[in-house]
């Protein structure tokens, strides 16, 4: 059984600004459901007002174009995503780490906003998000601002959103010429199952060669590791390069034991799948 | 509580009903339509087990709430056959015996009639991606993977 509570459901953002200063911390915001029922049903939170987004047209959708590159709106369902050509040819590592995440009957109501709202150092799409330097786009009564992804996430299920602040959409700028990219995933289960250990990670050529890398389920909150890019812009062998950056990896996480794994088997893991990644990437290039 | 009138289609026949806000679409379905071919297990996205469409589109009904549905056409598993006659999945599944204790059965039947109304002729590796989320706990997955191939072959 879920607990009590008052469906509210408005029709513009607007109304949803008005609704969010009206009832504040007592009310929760409702996309797929797929966290918050759950969270719900386990009462672990109560809220008193449920308010839905998706009768808000404005929020719905993905759309793409050459200068400003996507923005998916916070109601877009993740198979929405898996089904666009754009994001598929364009956003490969974001394509791939959607196609991972829960199974596909979930997908047709769970969105990648909920996914980064909930917050979960498991979250399968931060990390692509993170290498892609996507762009959270927040409105509330105080009107609209713009958070870097690498600045979104504060916490287990912390955000830097404000109270009575909602996310609108997701916007990620065409990546690099020539980028490719690719989620590795590793579960207990192939499907339907969060990460022990997730790397996204995003390589380049043109000109100069960019190489990206971000984590799910090492740390506090989904991590993109800064410091490997550095050693992929100097000379040297490549095997080399990939082996300083997975121990630089594994030097910046900091996993813990949970039922999913021990603390020591996700430091291991982590650094498998980032060789694993850089040189399935890197090796064609 | 709020209290909600919604209007749904199940199986192609129309209900006005009142629901209060907390209440999912798989418990109006079970309790109160009483169609209790759709099943109630783990009440937690898991499972699968309570996979309906709703416009076509396969959905836990566990984590849709009744309100929500309103205005939309759901289908379970009393409403995909015609009348006595069976469809080509439902047959197959039988021919296959991918039935065993049967509780997964009409969350299969249902995901299979729908996945292969989109992809009618998947390959094994897309079958068992499309039915990933559905458990069948007496694990007789080779004959339901056999079953919907088999299906795919005859539609
Ligand atoms: C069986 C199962 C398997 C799962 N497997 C995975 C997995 O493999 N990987 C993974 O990462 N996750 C997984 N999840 C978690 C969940 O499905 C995802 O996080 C999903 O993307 C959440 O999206 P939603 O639309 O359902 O969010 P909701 O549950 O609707 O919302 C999630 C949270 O975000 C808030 N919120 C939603 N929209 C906004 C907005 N626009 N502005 C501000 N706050 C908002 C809500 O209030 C809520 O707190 C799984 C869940 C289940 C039940
Ligand atoms: S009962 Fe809905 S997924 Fe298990
Ligand atoms: S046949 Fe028993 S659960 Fe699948």
């Amino acid at each position: 059984m879920i607990p009590k509570f008052d469906y509210l459901r408005p029709k513009t953002t607007e109304e949803l600004v008005g609704l969010m200063a009206e009832y504040g911390e007592d009310a929760k915001l409702l996309a797929g459901g797929t966290d918050l029922l759950v969270l719900m049903r386990d009462k672990l939170i109560r809220p008193r007002y449920v308010i839905d987004l998706k009768g808000i047209g404005e929020l719905r959708g993905l759309s793409w174009d050459e200068k400003r590159g996507l923005r998916i709106g916070a109601t877009a369902t993740l198979n929405e995503l898996l089904e666009s050509e754009v994001v598929k040819e364009r956003f490969s590592v974001l394509w791939s780490a959607v196609g991972v995440l829960a199974d596909p009957t979930l997908r047709n109501r769970a969105t990648l906003v909920g996914n980064i709202c909930n917050a979960s150092p498991a979250a399968d799409t931060a990390p692509a998000l993170l290498v892609l330097d996507a762009e959270v786009e927040v409105a509330g009564k105080d009107g609209e601002r713009i958070i870097p992804i690498r600045d979104f996430f504060t916490g287990v299920k912390r955000t830097s959103l404000k109270p009575g602040e909602f996310v609108r959409a997701v916007r990620i700028p065409n990546p690099p010429e020539g980028a490719k990219g690719g989620y590795y995933k590793w579960g207990r289960t192939r499907g339907e199952d969060l990460a022990v250990v997730g790397v996204a990670a995003l390589v380049a050529n043109s000109g100069r060669r960019i190489m990206r890398v971000a984590l799910s389920s090492v740390f506090k909150t989904p991590l993109r590791v800064f410091e490997v890019e550095k050693i992929f812009e100097g000379e040297g062998p490549l095997g080399e390069q990939i082996e300083r950056a997975v121990s630089v990896v594994r030097e910046k996480i900091a996993p813990i034991t949970d039922v999913r794994g021990g603390k020591e088997y996700r430091l291991h893991m982590a650094g498998a799948l980032t060789r694993r990644a850089l040189e399935e990437l890197l090796g064609g290039s | 509580m709020s209290r909600h009138k919604i209007s749904l289609r199940v199986n192609g026949q129309s209900y006005e009903l009142e629901v209060e806000a907390n209440r999912t679409l798989l418990q109006v379905l079970r309790e109160e339509l009483e169609m209790t071919g759709t099943k109630h297990a783990c009440e937690r996205g898991d499972c699968g087990l309570c996979t309906v469409l709703i416009d076509g589109v396969p959905t836990k009904s566990c984590l849709a709430l009744a309100v929500e549905v309103d205005g939309r056409e759901v289908t379970t598993v009393e409403g995909i056959s015609k009348g006595e006659e069976l469809n080509a999945v439902q047959r197959a599944f039988i021919e296959h015996g991918a039935v065993q204790c049967g509780f997964c059965t009409p969350a299969f039947i249902i995901a299979a009639t729908a996945f292969l109304k989109r992809n009618p002729h998947p390959t094994e590796e897309e079958i068992k991606e499309a039915i990933g989320g559905i458990l069948c706990r007496c694990t007789g997955y080779r004959q339901i993977i056999d079953a919907i191939l088999d299906a795919s072959r005859k539609v």
